[in-house]
This record gives structure tokens, C-alpha cells and sequence, in this order.
């Protein structure tokens, strides 16, 4: 290894030889050997700039970060979701949700006055009683 | 020993809390050194650290063990998140410029040379990107030269040449640290 080599591998990779690529640090040592005082100037050189380097530590992380992380993070279903929702009942019960978002939708944008049409409607889902039960409330 | 990343990686998939926690641990920590570093600013770098682990659960259950390492992947993400927030800081900046950047030392700045790692993350943000970036991985975040080569996508000469170059620009900026 030329002394210039040397040079430019202690200002890449700092004044640790041993933090240097593994195929260079055989050479770098044989260096040192034989010019140990050039060798030792240099390397304390970029040793200067790294302990200057290691006085910046990022703050400490947030103590609810790796929770609000884990929040995310995939989850197995329970058992007994594969059980109840088996291939197509899953299907149902999104169209039994569906419908259930659309009567919900419906009662909120309902006026005091629900026209006819509506009330149909209603009826048709949520049965008699508790229509009228929602119309009293209403009125 | 523990489990490999892979490993971890496959059970975190099936939906394993444990393993999940795992991940966090043993990831995290240095997530964190990477963006703060990177950002100079503990709450993006906490953003960023949230951001990458979305991808990371995300991708747990196509992950395709050999095909590349787990840690230069998240290497590889973590620093596009740094650099999208890099960019729109500076597209900010253009819009509306800072009453005062000037964070370099002066004569009436006694106080602030002694506060080293102010001033070292100062000096490091100043860097070009891409030298910032090489000194990262390689000084703090201690990857070898071929993986922080491969996390940046460009020779083990190219990297060198980043880090003498940023190197010489820290030394030049904090000079008169090492002679307080």
C-alpha cells in the first residue's frame, strides 16, 4: 500500500484502521509497521475528526414511539373469525353492513316529514314497531 | 442467538406480536441514528422512523428471504423518506427564505463553539446530501463500504471520494473545536 492510499483511506474512513475495508487493513498494517510515526500522525488526524463526530447523539426517542409503531403492525385474525366467516358468508355480512350504513344514512337525512317513499323504504328494513318508534321521536 | 431478520420478518407476516416487537427493538434504535443524522430534527427523524416501519409491515408477508438484505433495504427506504423531507424543506425555502441561516462559528458565538454537538450537527447538515449521506452510513451507522456503496447505489470509489470530501468540509467546520 502507498503512503498516499494510506492517507486516503484514513480521511474516508476515519483514524480506526480496524473500521476500514477488511481486504486493505493487512497492507495499511505492514504500513504502519514500517513508517509507525507518518502512520500515527495520520491516523490521529482522522481520529480528531471522529471523536468530534461521536459528540453529536441524536435526542432520545419519543417514549411512546415504538407503541404508536406497533399500532400498525399486522395482526393474525382470531380463530374464530375463520369460522364465522367462511369464503362467501363474509360477503353477506358486508352487504348485512352495507345495508345497515345505508338505513343509518337514511335516518340521519331524514327531515321531521319523511315522504312516503322513504318511510317504504324504511319499513321494509326495520319492520313496523320501530319505525313507528322512530317517527314518534320525530314528530 | 436470535432470530434472523428473515426470520423475524416471516413471523411478523403471520401476524405475531412478539415478533413484531422484535423488529421494533432491533431496528428502530438505529432508525433513529440514521434520520436524526440525516435531518438533524428528532421529530421528522421520529416521522420517518414511523413512515419506514409502515413499509416495513407492509412488505413483511411479499418479503422474499436472499433476495436482499432486510438492514439495506430499510437502509434504503429510511433515506428516500429523508430525502422527500429534504426536498420539501427546500422547496420551502425557496418560497419563503429564513430570516437567519447562518449557523456558522463567529466572534460572538464563544458560547455556541462549546456546545459541540450543536455545532457537529450544524457542520453536517451544511454538507451536500450526498456526502452527509456517506458519512452517515459509514461513521454512524458503521456499514461496511460495499453495503453503504450498495444503500447508495454507487461504486466503493465513489463512496470513498463522498466521504474525504465531507471529511475535509467537517474538519474545515469545526476547526476551532478540536483547538478549544
Amino acid at each position: 500500500m502507498t503512503p498516499e492510499r494510506f492517507e486516503t483511506l484514513a480521511e474516508a474512513y476515519g483514524g480506526d484502521v480496524t473500521r476500514w475495508p477488511a481486504a486493505a487493513r493487512e497492507a495499511a498494517a505492514a504500513l504502519m509497521a514500517e513508517k509507525p510515526a507518518w502512520a500515527g500522525e495520520v491516523l490521529a488526524r482522522a481520529d480528531d475528526l471522529d471523536v468530534l463526530l461521536d459528540a453529536f447523539v441524536p435526542p432520545q426517542a419519543s417514549a411512546d414511539l415504538a407503541g404508536r409503531i406497533l399500532v400498525g403492525a399486522p395482526r393474525s385474525r382470531p380463530r374464530w373469525a375463520g369460522w364465522l366467516i367462511p369464503g362467501g358468508m363474509g360477503a353477506g355480512l358486508a352487504a348485512a353492513c352495507a345495508a345497515g350504513v345505508l338505513v343509518g344514512a337514511q335516518l340521519h337525512g331524514a327531515s321531521s316529514q319523511p315522504s312516503a317513499s322513504d318511510a317504504d323504504a324504511l319499513v321494509a328494513v326495520v319492520g313496523d314497531d320501530d319505525l313507528g318508534l322512530y317517527l314518534d321521536e320525530e314528530a | 442467538m436470535g432470530d434472523s431478520d428473515e426470520e423475524l420478518l416471516s413471523r411478523v407476516a403471520s401476524g405475531d406480536p412478539a415478533a413484531a416487537r422484535a423488529v421494533v427493538g432491533r431496528k428502530l434504535p438505529r432508525l433513529l441514528s440514521l434520520a436524526g443524522r440525516m435531518l438533524g430534527d428528532a421529530q421528522e427523524a421520529e416521522d420517518v422512523a414511523q413512515e419506514a416501519f409502515l413499509r416495513v409491515w407492509k412488505q413483511a408477508p411479499k418479503w422474499r428471504p436472499g433476495e436482499a438484505r432486510f438492514d439495506t433495504w430499510l437502509h434504503r427506504v429510511a433515506l428516500n423518506l429523508c430525502y422527500d423531507r429534504l426536498r420539501r424543506r427546500r422547496e420551502l425555502a425557496y418560497a419563503e427564505p429564513p430570516e437567519q441561516a447562518d449557523e456558522g462559528p463567529g466572534p460572538d458565538r464563544g458560547l455556541q463553539a462549546l456546545d459541540a454537538a450543536r455545532r457537529v450537527n450544524a457542520a453536517l447538515q451544511a454538507l451536500p446530501d450526498r456526502q452527509r449521506e456517506a458519512i452517515v452510513l459509514c461513521h454512524y451507522q458503521e456499514l461496511g463500504n460495499i453495503e453503504a456503496a450498495a444503500v447508495m447505489g454507487v461504486s466503493v470509489e465513489a463512496l470513498e471520494s463522498l466521504l474525504g470530501r465531507g471529511r475535509r468540509a467537517l474538519r474545515a467546520a469545526l476547526i476551532d473545536l478540536k483547538e478549544a
